[in-house]
């Protein structure tokens, strides 16, 4: 069995013949070029340059770029090999001289080596002067195998082959298990590829492992050095003499450390996703399905008619500040806004309309006239502000007659309404004019009711808007409660409340005798 | 050597250009002799140019093959004794262009005994056979233009040697070479030349079957031949051919060291003999 490779590793002395070709092939197209040989002992080899891609044995090795140097030199040699046979064939093939540029190039150098690896044939146990070799091989195509299909695995052989003891002869063995016996003595170095070497004797020389177990019983004992790639090693008190070397250890650490690495990356990805997709259903997020989906509504629904409350409370307490500190503007506000609500409603929208331009006009008849920039300055961020309170004070105004009216009537839940108390007018007139985004709130939490919520949304967005219109129109015409547009006392209830007056026939009697 | 070397070497380096629909492919092939008794060997080639000759240099064979491979693809075939060399189909119709067309160049082993089949299509054959060890011939061509000569004397004696020519122009020599028991000629429209020369060893029956085309006899002269017509609207011009009964006889045939037997077949056409020198 050949073993060229094995040549290329050791030392040059070793001797090898050329083997003996039976038949060759040469095949050639623009993307391709292949050599295929066959032997007298029935072995075959082909190697192939195919668009890119060369191919050992059909073995994917290495690649090139098509119409480059190496293409043009290996066609070269093929067009040379054409016209040779056998031995001279074999010798162009283990010797195919290259350029100096081919030579630095991994891909040259693995086809030159494949090449002849495959025409010379190492004899066994071929003495020479400096050390003998003895080679043996596990199976036919382990060697091969070895030398196409792991390239890692050839340069940490190679490694592991520098410094051995040149002096002492070599026993090879590729892909079969090697036991020395207890009290066998084995005076040359060993190498071991592919499979698992057991000491239980004594080795004079070196050990190398590739790819492997070595295993030190007691008894086994090793004068040389130790060394080992891609290799496990069990010591059960045996003895290496000369020192134990794992040439794959630091790759070992680096990839260990590599590995600790993408560990903790993926940790903290995994770590991040959860805590997105745990804040989405806390969000209630609309975005694709969570365990919280089927909840969302109610939770929607409760959450709005929580909100219009804290909204309701707050306008009253604003709206007790205006009554605290501004209790006649509030009335009077409010006494036009109950009077004239058309009106009030009409001045609302012009002066909605008006707004932006009148604040722009002023700020730059201000700053126009220089000596008013400072006023500019103050009137820009000032008048949003006023005419803010201006709104909530007709708002405000507004509600607390709503709750006055709710207090009058028949409506169910407004009885708890006082008029005499203007807060408890105005709770209600706040509660009343929300009413309707409060059940828009509520009927959305009832599947299939989503249109009659909208639908109440929409009154409730209406009606707010016409009141703060209202309420707004009512302070500009009011000047902010400055002037009163009509008298607060009101005849109408006096006049209401004589015409249906009880008669007291008791007290009409008495003081009045009839006149004679 | 050298020169055989830059030869391959500029075979293998200029590889046909791609034609339109198809994918050119240079292939060469050799196998030493191992031993090798007596082989059955087949050639088949559909279309292209075909030369064939013996090769010394220890080898059974050697091939150069430049084919067509969306096509054909190349066929080296060698077991037990038989060995299967050319190119097969790979079932897509054969286009037949004079540009960029295929290529076959054959040498067999010189000297080992084989039994010599030959298919081919339309070629253009370049076939000598001196050299090679025949213990039978068989050559048929469909559209060819083939040449065919034994310029050296097969050394083994061949049972029969039959050649078969379709469309074809169709021309074989030193037949006397051949040392064979019986030839058979077929062929069916076209111009066909048999040359009788060579060293004849033996009597000889030779069976023509011609179609419509023109039949041309070389006669060596001192070969006896004895030419037995079965024709049809066929122009015989038997030339220093003696008629007796519904034969023709060349003079010396009673004399004649070797003895050949023509039987000919022929219709719509004509046939010629023509006398050439003893040597040729």
């Amino acid at each position: 069995m050949t073993l060229g490779f094995i040549a290329l590793t050791l030392p040059s002395d070793a001797q090898a013949q050329l083997r003996e070709i039976l038949a060759k092939s040469i095949s050639v197209s623009p993307s391709e070029a292949e050599l295929d040989l066959r032997f007298r002992d029935g072995s075959a080899f082909t190697i192939r340059l195919d668009d890119g891609t060369i191919f050992v044995d059909g073995v994917s090795s290495g690649s090139y770029t098509v119409g480059d140097p190496l293409d043009e030199a290996f066609r070269n040699l093929l067009g040379q090999a054409v016209a040779l046979e056998d031995g001279a064939l074999a010798e162009l093939l283990a010797s195919w001289s290259r350029s100096a540029e081919l030579e630095e190039l991994e891909s040259a150098r693995l086809i030159a080596e494949a090449l002849e690896a495959s025409v010379r044939d190492i004899d066994e146990d071929a003495d020479v002067d400096q050390g003998a070799v003895s080679v043996s091989v596990g199976t036919e195509s382990s060697l091969l195998e070895l030398l196409v299909g792991s390239l890692g695995r050839l340069g940490a052989l190679e490694e592991a082959m520098e410094g051995l003891d040149q002096e002492l002869r070599l026993r090879i063995h590729v892909d079969e298990d090697v036991t020395i016996e207890s009290g066998e003595v084995v005076s040359r170095s060993i190498v071991v590829i592919g499979s698992d070497l057991r000491i239980e004797g004594e080795v004079l020389g070196d050990v190398v492992v590739v790819g492997g177990t070595l295993e030190l019983p007691e008894s086994g004992i090793v004068h040389g050095e130790a060394r080992l790639a891609d290799t496990r090693i069990l010591l059960n008190d045996g003895e290496i003499r000369g020192g134990l070397t794992d040439l794959l250890e630091s790759e070992r650490i680096m990839r260990s450390g590599l590995r600790e690495r993408i560990r903790e990356e993926v940790r903290e990805e995994l770590r991040r996703d959860l805590g997105n997709e745990i804040r989405s259903a806390a969000r209630l997020d609309d975005d694709g399905f969570s365990i919280m989906t089927p909840f969302r509504p109610v939770i929607r629904g409760v959450g709005g008619v929580v909100e219009k409350l804290i909204m309701v409370l707050v306008l009253g307490l604003i709206g007790a500040g205006f009554f605290a500190v501004a209790g006649e503007n509030v009335d009077r506000v409010a006494e036009t806004a109950r009077h004239a609500p058309g009106r009030a409603v009409m001045v609302g929208f012009a002066g909605t309309f008006l707004l932006i331009p009148i604040w722009l006009f002023a700020a730059a008849a201000l700053a126009i006239s220089i000596i008013g920039i400072p006023l500019a300055i103050a009137w820009l961020p000032l008048f949003p502000v006023v005419v803010a309170l201006a709104v909530l004070l007709g708002y405000v105004a507004v509600a607390r007659n709503a709750g006055e009216w709710l207090s009058d009537s028949s409506w169910p839940w407004t009885g708890w309404i006082r008029k005499e108390n203007p807060i408890s007018s105005l709770f209600g007139g706040l509660l009343g004019l929300t009413f309707a985004f409060l059940a828009g709130h509520v009927m959305s939490i009832v599947p299939l009711l989503g249109v009659f919520s909208i639908l109440l949304f929409v009154i409730g967005g209406l009606l707010t808007f016409f009141v703060a219109q209202i309420g707004f129109g009512a302070v500009l015409l009011t000047w902010g409660g400055q002037r009163r547009e009509y008298d607060a006392y009101d005849a109408d209830p006096g006049w209401a409340q004589a015409v249906q007056a009880d008669v007291d026939e008791a007290t009409f009697g008495a003081e009045s005798a009839p006149m004679t | 050597m050298r020169k055989v070397i830059l030869l391959a070497v500029a075979t293998i380096a200029t590889i046909p250009v791609e034609a339109h629909g198809q994918a050119w492919r240079r292939v060469a092939m050799s196998r030493q002799l191992d031993g090798n008794d007596e082989l059955d060997v087949q050639v088949q080639y559909g279309a292209g140019r075909v030369t064939l000759r013996s090769v010394d240099e220890g080898l059974l064979y050697r091939m150069n093959l430049d084919y067509d491979e969306e096509r054909f693809e190349p066929v080296a075939e060698f077991t037990g004794n038989r060995l299967v060399l050319g190119v097969d189909s790979r079932g897509r119709s054969t286009r037949i262009t004079n540009r960029g067309s295929g290529k076959l160049e054959l040498e067999l082993a010189r000297g080992v005994p084989m039994d010599l089949d030959l298919s081919f299509g339309a070629v253009k054959a370049d076939i000598d056979l001196a050299g090679l060890a025949l213990t039978g011939l068989e050559l048929s061509t469909g559209a060819s233009q083939s040449s065919i000569s034994i310029s050296e004397p097969n050394p083994l004696t061949m049972r029969a040697a039959s050649f078969e020519a379709g469309a074809a122009d169709f021309t074989v020599t030193t037949l006397g070479n051949l040392n064979a028991e019986r030839i058979d000629i077929e062929a069916g429209v076209g111009s066909v030349v048999l040359g009788f020369g060579g060293r004849w060893r033996r009597d000889a029956r030779v069976g023509i079957d011609m179609g419509l085309g023109s039949l041309e006899l070389r006669v060596p002269e001192g070969l006896g031949i004895r030419l037995r017509k079965d024709s049809f609207l066929t122009a015989l011009d038997s030339e220093g051919l003696i008629k007796r009964g519904d034969v023709y006889e060349s003079p010396d045939y009673d004399d004649a060291a070797y003895r050949i037997e023509i039987d000919l077949n022929a219709a719509f056409g004509s046939v010629s003999v023509v006398w050439i020198g003893a040597d040729n």
